[in-house]
């Protein structure tokens, strides 16, 4: 049913509204700094993967120059109060070891001298320090190299604490509320009021071209994440970990809350930028409400993205230990929905949000003067 | 009256003297910060815990009325340095958020409608624009920060006795550093967005955006890299760790105050550097 004197709605404009969106989207000046968010975390990982390799060759180097090979087990062997000569004849020589002497003061006018030694050993992937004193091991501390297991928690933390959270949050924040506010800002938003074009789809037409854009851009960003954060890992425990440790589900799973927390916060922005004026109220409002939703009762927690995100994140962060009861509860997901109605959580938000943007712009005027 | 008609003269009455100058912009801006019922509601929001401060020092000294009205003593704080601290912490967030509000529309209108050479044709230079509009920032965060906060010092000081004023009186320096060291990096920030952002809004989310973003990146790097360098991408963390440490706040720090001032003045030189390339008499349109 169509309101008469009103033209139905029309998938030939919608997808003539979204080519246009797309392009100044994608290609504006002012969108830049969206690219440069999305972008962020894979410096980051890149870094780290850059560091993690070298590190990697560093002990391999140093486990080669050991007299024998050595294993984790080996370097758990050595304790305090271990001779030096019972050190080597556990693990050999060691491939790195610093000297030096101390004097030290016994009285007024007396000195000692104490001869220290450092040993560094390595099995290729861990580093055993060992500090001696006057020949007797005083201090040996192994230094573990990365696992996959604590990499992918460290991963999962920084996607769902930075990049849900904050990178995509403002890069919708940005795209979206740019799709009304900035035409407005732009004074050209009367050209599409004029044309014949029922104003519900030029809405669909300008969500739609956003969703795909902010897609595009933080799921290629988020894939190009996963890629480097197990580049620098061995093929053996790279495929160990897609194919039979839920790597590959965990990468689907991490693309899938990617594309619906665009959907979300999509929708959301939206129906800002065509009520406020000023983002940064509707933005404070709903990272505020984002952030303390764990605090909220369950009733209110509901009405949020990021309650049915979190559930649907494929791994667990632990809290460390120490950590203060309110941050744990920051951290943890204490009562996550099933992963069916946590898609269906988002879908509704998105829905209840276009709604109310639809009803909107069908009594939007424009007053550039106000601006 | 047709202009060809009109005889043009040269300004001869009293000029303001070069060093009150700036001062113009801030009597200008003045008038426009108040327009808008949601920014002077805020700002009067901002007396309100200052004014409960007051209430809270007015108390701690009158405990003896209080008990016989049936409160404990050890419900009421202890008026030391750590009061002192949370006031910063409290009117140091509310300075961030008025400045979000009251910053962003400062330079951006000046260089949306291309009226900055209608500045700089008069005897004003481009140290003195920045100076002026940064004194309309100062002058507004001052009333919320170090001049309440010194109130409050003056009061708990004139109740409290010679012995604890003369013991506790690093306590109004570091307030009034803090505050000002505060004030510096909202004012140079927000002008610098301003300039860049032509949107107010728009400029307005962004400031926004660089604290929350800033350190949720920090938090990023120190969890990838294992480190704690990530602080230094953390604006309201360095000021926070300059705070702690003029307040002598007891607590491990994992960055020096040495090193988070010396960070925070590499921010400070950059949003200058920034300001200075976009405030200029002309623009390159391409």
């Amino acid at each position: 049913m169509t309101r008469p004197g009103l033209p139905r709605i029309d998938l030939g404009q919608i997808n003539s509204v979204v080519r246009l969106e797309m392009k100044k989207i994608l290609f504006a000046r002012r969108g830049i700094w969206i690219y440069v968010l999305a972008l962020l975390p894979l410096v980051l990982f890149t870094a780290y993967d850059f560091q993690a390799s070298r590190e990697q060759a560093r002990r391999r180097q140093i486990a080669n120059q050991s007299q024998r090979p050595l294993t984790y087990q080996d370097l758990l062997t050595v304790k305090s109060g271990m001779t030096n000569q019972e050190v080597i004849a556990l693990l050999g020589r060691p491939a790195l070891n610093f000297h030096w002497r101390e004097q030290r003061a016994q009285g007024p006018d007396s000195f000692t001298d104490v001869a220290h030694e450092r040993y560094h050993y390595s099995d290729g992937s861990n580093d055993l320090f060992v500090e001696l004193s006057d020949g007797k091991v005083t201090d040996a501390n192994i230094q573990t190299g990365n696992s996959l297991g604590e990499d992918s928690i460290v991963f999962a933390s920084v996607f769902q604490f930075f990049y849900l959270r904050l990178a995509i949050f403002f890069g919708c924040l940005g795209i979206f509320m740019n799709l009304f506010r900035g035409e407005i800002l732009d004074k050209s938003l009367h050209f599409y009021f004029l044309s014949p074009i029922r104003r519900e789809a030029l809405m669909i037409g300008k969500f739609l071209a956003g969703l795909l854009a902010t897609c595009a851009i933080f799921l290629t960003s988020e894939f190009l994440q996963i890629a480097v954060f197990l580049w620098h890992f061995s093929p053996t425990v790279r495929d160990l970990y897609l194919y039979h440790n839920h790597g590959l589900e965990d990468s689907a799973a991490y693309l899938g809350v990617t594309a619906l927390a665009c959907l979300g916060y999509g929708a959301f922005f939206l129906v800002a930028g065509m009520l406020f004026r000023n983002p940064i109220l509707p933005a404070a409002a709903i990272l505020i409400w984002e952030a303390v939703n764990p605090f909220l009762p369950t009733l209110l927690k509901q009405f949020s993205i990021i309650y049915y995100l979190k559930s649907l994140c494929p791994v667990n962060i632990p809290s460390p230990p120490g950590t203060p009861p309110l941050l744990s509860l920051l951290i943890s997901n204490s009562d996550p929905v099933a992963a069916p109605v946590a898609i269906l959580g988002v879908f509704i938000m998105a829905t209840l949000a276009l709604y109310v943007s639809s009803l909107q712009v069908r009594r939007m005027e424009i007053n550039y003067t106000s601006e | 009256m047709a202009i060809y008609r009109r005889s043009y003269a040269s300004y001869s009455g009293a000029l303001t003297p070069a060093w009150s100058r700036c001062l113009v912009l801030f009597r200008y801006c003045r008038q426009n910060l108040f327009r808008s019922k949601l920014q002077t509601g805020f700002f009067v929001l901002c007396f309100f815990y200052p004014l409960l401060c007051l209430i809270g020092v007015y108390l701690a000294h009158n405990l003896s009325f209080l008990e016989r009205l049936g409160a404990a003593r050890n419900q009421f704080a202890q008026i030391d340095n750590r009061f002192f601290f949370a006031f910063v912490n409290v009117q140091g967030t509310l300075a961030f958020l008025l400045t979000a509000f009251t910053g962003p529309g400062l330079i951006s209108p000046d260089i949306a409608n291309g009226s900055l050479p209608l500045y700089f044709c008069r005897p004003f230079s481009r140290a003195e624009y920045v100076l002026g509009k940064s004194s309309v920032l100062a002058i507004l965060l001052s009333y919320i920060t170090w001049i309440p906060g010194l109130v409050l010092f003056a009061v708990q000081a004139s109740l409290a006795g010679a012995g604890w004023t003369w013991d506790h009186l690093w306590i109004a320096g570091s307030l009034v550093l803090s505050f000002w060291i505060w004030i510096a990096i909202l004012s140079l920030l927000a002008m610098a967005l301003s300039a860049w952002v032509k949107w107010r809004v728009v400029a307005g989310a962004l400031l926004l955006a660089v604290l929350f973003f800033g350190a949720g990146f920090a938090q990023a790097i120190n969890g990838v890299m294992r480190t704690e360098s990530g602080h230094f991408f953390n604006i309201s963390y360095l000021i926070a760790t300059i705070w702690k440490t003029l307040f002598r706040m007891d607590v491990d720090l994992p960055i020096s105050a040495t090193e988070a001032s010396v960070a925070l003045l590499i921010y400070c030189a950059v949003c200058l550097l920034l300001l200075l390339r976009k405030v200029r008499a002309y623009e390159v349109v391409q």
